[in-house]
C-alpha cells in the first residue's frame, strides 16, 4: 500500500515536473521530446492502475509514433515560438475555475478499484463472464474491442483511414514539380541529430 | 547522418526485430497485451525508421507508394468484409459466431481477421503519413 502510494507520488510529481518545463520552454524541438516524456510517464502511470493494454497503445501511440509525426512535421514550423506578452489574466483565472470545478467533482467518484460502483455492476460482469464461455479469449480487453464493441473498432479505424486520406490530399505533391524529396528528410535528419 | 555506420547497421539489425515483435503484438493480442493499433504502429516505425537513417527515396524503394495506399484501402475493407461475410452467413453485420465450426471458433477467427485489418490500416496509415510529412514540399520557400 506505502509502495503503491510512493510510486503513485513518484509519478505526479515527474508528470508536474514535465507540466512546468512544456510551459516554460520556448524551442519546438524541446516541446515535442518533453510531450514524448509526458505519454512515457502516463503510461507508467496506466500500467500501475493494471491497465496495461491502453498503457501499451500510449507508449507506442503517444511516446513512440506520434513524437516521430511531430519531429517530420517540425521542418515546416519556426524553430522557436514567439514570445507572447498579451494580456493572459482571463485565460489564466478561466483555467484556475474549471480546475477547481473538477477537482471539486472528483471528490464525489467512487473509489478506484471499488466493487459496488456503478461502472462494475451494470454490464462489465457481463462481459468478464462472456469473454471466457461465449468467446475464448483470456484478453476480456481484446474482446470488448473486437467482438463486443466492433462497431466502434469499426469507426475508429474508418476515423484513422480518412484522417490519413484528408492529409495525404492536403500534402500532396504537386506533379508539376520535379521530386526533390531528399532535401526534406535531410532536414529532419538535421534536426533529429 | 546517413554516412553515420553506427545507425546504419543498428538500423539493419534493429529492422528484422521491430517487424517480428509487431507480428508477435499483433497475434498474441488475444493472449496478452497488444492488438491491431499497437502492432501497426510498432510495424510502422520499423520502416519509418528506415526512411529516418537511410533517406525518403530508399524508403519507397523498399516499400513503394502504391503498395502502401493499397494496404492502407485493404485493412478497411478486411474488416467491412468480415462484418458483410458475417450478413451473407445469416447473422448480423459483425457477428463472428457463424464464420466457424462453432461459435468460438468463429469469435478466434473473426476477431483474428478484423485485429489484422485494424493493424493492416494504422501501419500504413502512420507511413503514409511520414512519407507525406517528409516528402511535402511547401510553396512558401523554406
Amino acid at each position: 500500500m506505502i509502495s503503491e502510494l510512493l510510486i503513485n507520488a513518484f509519478l505526479v510529481t515527474v508528470m508536474l515536473a514535465i507540466a512546468i518545463a512544456l510551459l516554460k520552454t520556448r524551442t519546438v524541438i524541446f516541446t515535442v521530446i518533453l510531450t514524448s516524456a509526458y505519454s512515457l510517464v502516463a503510461a507508467l502511470m496506466f500500467i500501475t492502475l493494471d491497465a496495461v493494454d491502453v498503457a501499451f497503445t500510449e507508449a507506442s501511440v503517444g511516446a513512440g509514433i506520434s513524437t516521430i509525426l511531430f519531429l517530420a512535421a517540425m521542418a515546416y514550423l519556426p524553430k522557436k515560438e514567439e514570445e507572447n506578452f498579451s494580456n493572459q489574466f482571463l485565460p489564466a483565472l478561466s483555467c484556475i475555475i474549471l480546475g477547481a470545478i473538477l477537482i471539486w467533482c472528483s471528490y464525489d467518484l467512487p473509489e478506484i478499484g471499488l466493487i459496488s460502483s456503478p461502472i462494475h455492476q451494470h454490464i462489465v460482469p457481463d462481459y468478464i463472464l462472456g469473454s471466457r464461455n461465449d468467446i475464448g479469449i483470456p484478453n476480456i480487453v481484446t474482446s470488448v474491442l473486437a467482438s463486443y464493441r466492433g462497431y466502434d473498432t469499426f469507426g475508429e479505424t474508418i476515423v484513422v483511414f480518412t484522417a490519413g486520406v484528408a492529409v495525404l490530399v492536403l500534402l500532396q505533391n504537386n506533379k508539376k514539380n520535379p521530386k526533390n524529396t531528399k532535401s526534406k528528410i535531410n532536414k529532419i535528419d538535421k534536426k533529429v541529430g | 547522418m546517413h554516412k553515420n555506420p553506427i545507425l546504419r547497421v543498428c538500423t539493419k539489425i534493429l529492422f528484422a526485430p521491430i517487424i517480428l515483435f509487431g507480428l508477435y503484438v499483433q497475434f498474441h493480442g488475444d493472449f496478452g497485451p497488444g492488438g491491431g493499433f499497437q502492432a501497426g504502429v510498432i510495424v510502422a516505425s520499423a520502416f519509418i525508421l528506415y526512411s529516418i537513417v537511410f533517406g525518403l527515396d530508399k524508403g519507397k524503394e523498399l516499400f513503394p507508394s502504391n503498395v502502401n495506399l493499397f494496404l492502407l484501402t485493404l485493412g478497411g475493407i478486411i474488416y467491412g468484409g468480415v462484418g458483410i461475410t458475417s450478413m451473407f452467413l445469416g447473422e448480423e453485420f459483425l457477428s463472428y459466431n457463424v464464420l466457424g465450426s462453432s461459435p468460438q471458433s468463429g469469435q478466434h477467427i473473426g476477431i483474428l481477421l478484423v485485429e489484422f485489418g485494424v493493424g493492416l490500416t494504422v501501419s500504413n496509415v502512420m507511413i503514409a503519413l511520414f512519407n507525406a510529412f517528409a516528402g511535402f514540399k511547401s510553396g512558401k520557400g523554406n
